[in-house]
């Protein structure tokens, strides 16, 4: 290690200069403008049917499930972390309330809501105290909650469609709008509010930016990082009774690759998946991208392979913006 | 802590000694053998003794193919002479194959195999009738002849084929159809789509049934959902809707009946869960289903046994188990839902 | 023995590079703002000055890659294109940075032929690579480099030689050379010099820029001052003593590097007792008082950072404890110690200390954030305004608490460091290398907190391996050996020697080291 002092830092042009909060913000305002031109493309391209207040509640609504859970996943990610079980978890989560069914609407909100939790706590443990990679052990509990999935419910989905409450909750509006977009959209606050506005959020985001000086700062690190997949756990638990509602079933074979929605509404949002930098606007609006792009497509009829070109190419020019600007 | 570091390769390398060393002795048995295949058995089992069944399935993270597990355990259960032998169900081709690999080291008397894919187990297929062990395959096919003894499979094509008829029936040649396929590109979902669409051609040659809408839905109920909801706002006029499977179309029936359109339409669906059938009794929305029945492991089994003990199926007139059975896709309607129930998985 | 008396006569004839008014501005800032400079044939001419003094802006202008704002760079007499590197190349003037910009997978030979490599027709001739570059290597007195070898598979010396040669192989006749001695160890530098010298014996100018005074009279023959982008002093011989240059680095008279020692008061607020961890550190008693600025002192390795990290909990000693004000402190967590009022700037500053991406307010809020939180949320507004007065008492610059950490100059960052103790109001400082890496003027500063520190009441632990600042800076001073605390020396009569003697060796007078004293 050098011991010549270091340089200062050379002027450089303005844009290095801008705040943290800037640089994010660039990355944000880049999405607006890809959601501006996905609803002016699709006004073109399918007048009458896209752009209908009946539509955009309809995207809205489709988008709740995985955006609760890019929620939580932004918290995951912004300590350097990942979960890639969530999408098993909520087939997990979702089964086990479906276990509770026959008691009533609150006893399957509890239990979804506890298995979430639950399993959110396992992967949890092993990754702050275990000092497991998240990687293998949210791999490892992807398998296993879709087991858990199959083996709870024997295989076969239970309808719930006596539970009222629940079947509002992911198909009923308030005011016109669908309950489970006002779900979202409370959880994208909620989810706001912690990240930016208070001292969790910020111990978070330090985490992930440098391990090390946190700790010195005093932060407790195990805690912090357990708490994340709980959080995580939790969203998935919110998210699964989203979904049972909307599907009036409680299914074990749902959920799938639901991770990697999630993880691209993240990335595409600006948060890093490095750690130390996330924006909880930047993941509402990756994930409303995507429910927008899949609402287009499907509306036009195209094929599935075209789909899923397109959205890797968004992918891939929204990583390639968010390297710009660093 | 060198020791440590060199452990896991060390342990890599004596395994894969292990295994080399256990197929070489395997290689001598030549090819010789495959052509007395159909008439020959392997020793006691014939006699009427155990017999011993290798088994192997993709993993079920779907409720058909859990079906397909379940079904063949219980049916080998069931047989009271059976020992089966069985792999944890993995979902890649590759390590199905390695499973089989060492599921035919054991040197079952028989082999029950629903390949991931039927090229990529065509080798350890061939491999396991070269040494004298007869192979019977379910459901998707091998891509070899003589790599296996007989193949059963239900009937995409005819599940298509039925389809396209019905909706002919029904909708008298004239109308809207909103297509929800299975994983798009894979063979069960090509038949089942073409299958339909030839139908529709030759019962209603001038066109009057339009496919207005066709898109994939991945054999799950929260893709059917999201996919349905979306056709749903995109066409205001929708006569039936075609899916290619049960349990997806659960999903398929909530976007409908959330959007408060069931009465604009009707539904089919595919395999013959017994969700489905429930639906069909109660009647409404969804009006029929094709089965395609998960009980052909449970068949698979039973031919299995028959040849290890070279005997035929009873009712017909030939000594042996036939090389090539399709299992019908019965269409289930309101009508005949009550007899078929309880096939229902 | 300075190389000044056995310069070529070189006085009469053209220097190879003269720099006249030189000046750069960029948006905001003067970079240079009239540096005057020549060097002559054959001539080793160094260049020392402190950080943002403008030295790599100077080489840049001269080696082409920036252009100038106004004044003169002449290459042997002639004016040099600007803005195009290759045309400085062609005019004989050649970098060595201190970050060698060699390709690992490339080959000796083609390292140095890199962009210039002859050829045979359409196809290179490697042949002739090879036997030039044997040539080169033999030049500098470096034949057993194997040209065929990786570059990356050889040790930063042997690199650095073949980067040298690569400058030969434009013929280069000004070589300026960016720290070129940090890389390397004391037996390496001598290894350089011998080549610097062939090459100046060949009639090659060459700018060396160093932090190591000692190295100007060794190898230079003249030394130049930079300061705030102007050259202070041009062209003094190599022999001026340090403290003179020195002095013209910082502007400052030696003697008032370190303010004025401060005076333990008579309450103790940290003790140490039998503080132990295995095989660092064995165990180790002291007391701190308030007002106290305790140096420790010893060789690298002698645990010293490792006690700290065991008195602020980021380890868990084997035995022993730790005392706040009487109380017992909990160890292994750092938590713990911040709330009993410790606070601990670690060795590294970037990668332990602080959060680069983060803006200064951040940084400096982060060990206090339950200070600002009212209801759940955060009050940010406070925050920023307490994090700039911090700043600004610290006199950092810039002190705008809205800017990135990573864009500080190493002194004022580790301002940053403490600012984050003192909004804490903490009662003992920790402090580990407070400036290393930090240039002569911001020392002084920091040396100036430190002081002013302790008289408010503080107690200051100092951990350091310039045995200069702690005889300057402390109280008292310990010093550490293999983990044992070996010494105790009153700061104000203390002397350098005296400390290493107790670093190295047992604590009877040692004739080896009384010689060079």
């Amino acid at each position: 290690m050098s011991t010549a002092p270091e340089a200062a830092a050379p002027q450089r042009s303005s844009s290095s200069r801008l705040p943290k909060n800037t640089r994010g913000a660039i990355q944000e305002y880049a999405l607006v403008g890809v959601v501006a031109v996905i609803l002016i493309a699709g006004a073109i391209i399918e007048p009458g049917s896209f752009l209908t207040s009946d539509n955009m509640l309809n995207v809205l609504r489709q988008a709740s499930v995985v955006g609760v859970i890019a929620i939580g996943m932004t918290f995951v990610i912004a300590t350097g972390g990942i979960d890639l079980s969530v999408g098993s978890m909520v087939a997990a989560a979702s089964v086990v309330g479906g276990q509770f069914a026959d008691s009533g609407s609150a006893m399957f909100v509890l239990g979804a809501l506890g298995m979430g939790i639950l399993l959110g706590s396992v992967n949890a443990g092993a990754i702050a105290y275990g000092k497991v990679v998240p990687f293998i052990a949210t791999l490892a509990m992807f398998t296993m909650a879709r087991g858990l999935a199959l083996w709870i419910s024997d295989k076969q989905p239970k309808s719930i469609f006596d539970l009222e409450f629940v079947r509002w909750f992911g198909n009923g509006e308030v005011i016109g709008i669908p309950s489970a977009a006002v779900v979202f959209v409370a959880v994208t606050i909620i989810g706001w509010l912690l990240l930016n506005r208070t001292r969790y959020g910020r111990y978070v985001v330090a985490v992930g930016g440098n391990r090390e000086a946190a700790r010195i700062a005093g932060i407790n690190v195990p805690r912090i990082v357990f708490s994340v997949y709980v959080l995580a756990g939790l969203c998935v638990g919110i998210a699964a009774v989203l979904l049972s509602g909307r599907l009036s079933s409680a299914s074990p074979i749902v959920g799938n690759l639901y991770e990697l929605d999630a993880i691209a509404a993240v990335v595409i949002g600006g948060t890093s998946l490095a750690g130390g930098r996330a924006t909880i606007v930047g993941t509402f609006l990756g994930v409303i991208t995507f429910a927008l792009i899949f609402n287009l497509l499907t509306l036009m009829d195209l094929a599935v392979e075209i789909q899923q070109v397109t959205k890797g190419l968004i992918i891939l020019a929204a990583v390639l913006i968010q390297r710009r600007e660093r | 802590m060198t020791i440590k570091r060199f452990m896991l390769p060390l342990l890599l390398v004596a395994a894969l000694f292990a295994v080399a060393c256990g197929s070489d002795d395997d290689e001598s048995a030549g090819d010789s053998e495959q052509a007395t295949q159909a008439t020959e058995t392997t020793g006691s089992p014939a006699q009427g003794g155990r017999v011993k069944i290798a088994f192997s399935a993709p993993g079920a993270d779907h409720g058909w193919m859990a079906a397909i597990t379940e079904n063949a355990r219980k049916e080998a259960k069931e047989l009271g002479d059976v020992d089966l032998i069985a792999a944890e169900g993995v979902t890649d081709s590759a390590a199905q194959a390695d499973q089989v690999e060492t599921l035919i080291q054991q040197k079952p008397d028989a082999l029950v195999l629903l390949p991931n894919e039927g090229d990529a187990l065509t080798p350890v297929a061939q491999k396991a009738t070269a040494q004298g062990i007869p192979v019977v395959v379910v459901d998707r096919a091998l891509e070899a002849p003589g790599a296996s003894r007989t193949f059963i499979t239900g009937d995409n094509y005819g599940i298509g084929w039925q389809a396209g008829n019905y909706f002919a029936d029904q909708l008298k040649c004239k109308g809207n159809v909103v297509e929800i396929q299975g994983i798009a590109g894979i063979q069960v979902t090509e038949e089942r789509s073409k299958g339909f669409r030839d139908a529709l051609k030759r019962r209603c040659p001038d066109g009057g049934i339009k496919i207005i809408a066709s898109q994939p839905a991945d054999f799950v109920p929260d893709k059917g959902l999201s996919v349905m909801e979306n056709i749903l706002q995109a066409h205001k006029d929708i006569d039936a809707v075609y899916t290619h499977d049960d349990d997806m179309a659960e999903g398929v029936v909530s976007a409908i009946e959330n959007a408060g359109r069931e009465d604009e339409m009707f539904l089919t669906g595919a395999g013959g869960s017994k969700a489905a059938m429930e639906r069909i009794e109660k009647g409404g929305l969804y009006r029929a289903t094709f089965l395609y029945n998960p009980t052909m492991s449970a068949s698979a089994i039973r031919l299995a046994r028959l040849i290890v003990r070279g005997e035929g199926l009873a009712e017909l007139t030939e000594p042996e188990v036939p090389s090539q059975i399709t299992v019908p896709a019965t269409t289930v309607t309101k009508e005949n839902v009550a007899e078929l129930k309880e096939l229902g998985f | 023995m300075s190389a000044a008396a056995t310069a070529p006569a070189a006085q009469a004839t053209r220097p190879v590079l003269e720099v006249r008014g030189l000046v750069k501005h960029y948006p905001g800032a003067k970079a240079l703002d009239g540096v005057d400079f020549d060097v002559r044939p054959g001539e080793v001419h160094c260049l020392i000055g402190p950080n943002g003094a403008g030295k790599s802006t100077l080489i840049k202008c001269v080696s082409g890659i920036v252009e100038p704002t106004a004044g003169e760079v002449l290459v042997s007499g002639e004016p040099l294109p600007v803005g195009e590197p290759s045309a400085s190349l062609d005019r004989g003037v050649a970098t060595i940075y201190q970050e060698l910009d060699l390709v690992e997978d490339l080959r000796v030979y083609e390292s140095i032929f890199l962009g210039h490599e002859p050829r045979r027709g359409l196809l290179l001739d490697r042949a002739r690579m090879r036997e030039e570059a044997r040539k080169l290597l033999e030049r500098l007195d470096h034949p057993n480099i194997p040209v065929d070898a990786k570059v990356g598979t050889l040790r930063p010396a042997a690199q650095q030689v073949v980067s040298i040669a690569r400058a030969l192989s434009h013929d280069a006749r000004l070589l300026i050379m960016d720290e070129p001695s940090a890389i390397l160890d004391a037996g390496e530098v001598d290894t350089l010099f011998d080549v610097v010298r062939r090459l100046t014996a060949e009639g090659v100018g060459v700018i060396y820029i160093s932090h190591r005074l000692d190295e100007v009279p060794r190898i230079g023959d003249r030394v130049t001052v930079l300061s705030d982008g102007r050259t202070v002093a041009s062209g003094l011989p190599a022999d001026t003593p340090r403290d003179t240059l020195v002095e013209k680095m910082v502007g400052r008279r030696v003697e008032q590097l370190f303010p004025e020692r401060p005076v333990p008061r008579d309450e103790v607020v940290l003790e140490v007792e039998g503080l132990c961890r295995a095989p660092d550190v064995k165990p180790i008693s002291f007391q701190v008082r308030a007002g106290e600025v305790l140096g420790i002192g010893g060789l690298v390795g002698a645990g010293r950072t490792e006690l700290l990290r065991l008195i602020y909990g980021l380890d868990k000693p084997d035995a022993g404890e730790v005392r706040v004000d009487g109380r017992r402190l909990q160890p292994g967590r750092p938590g713990a110690s911040i709330a009993a009022g410790l606070g601990f700037a670690p060795e590294d500053r970037k990668s332990q200390g602080l959060l680069l991406d983060w803006n200064l307010t951040r940084n400096v809020s982060l060990a206090d954030l339950g200070r600002y939180t009212r209801h759940v949320l955060l009050d940010r507004a406070a925050e920023r305004r307490d994090a700039a007065e911090q700043l600004r008492e610290l006199r950092t610059v810039p002190d705008d608490p809205d800017r990135i950490v990573r864009e500080l100059s190493g002194g004022n960052q580790q301002k940053v460091v403490l600012a984050r103790w003192l909004l804490r109001e903490c009662r003992v400082l920790l402090l580990d290398e407070p400036t290393r890496g930090v240039d002569v003027g911001a020392k002084t500063e920091i040396y100036r907190v430190i002081t002013d520190l302790a008289k408010a009441g503080l107690a200051v632990v100092v951990v350091s391996s310039e045995m200069s600042e702690l005889v300057g800076l402390c109280s008292r001073i310990l010093v550490m050996r293999e983990g044992e605390l070996v010494a105790e020396v009153d700061g104000a009569s203390a002397t350098e020697l005296e400390l290493l003697r107790h670093a190295v060796a047992p604590t009877d007078s040692d004739p080896v080291l009384e010689e060079n004293a």
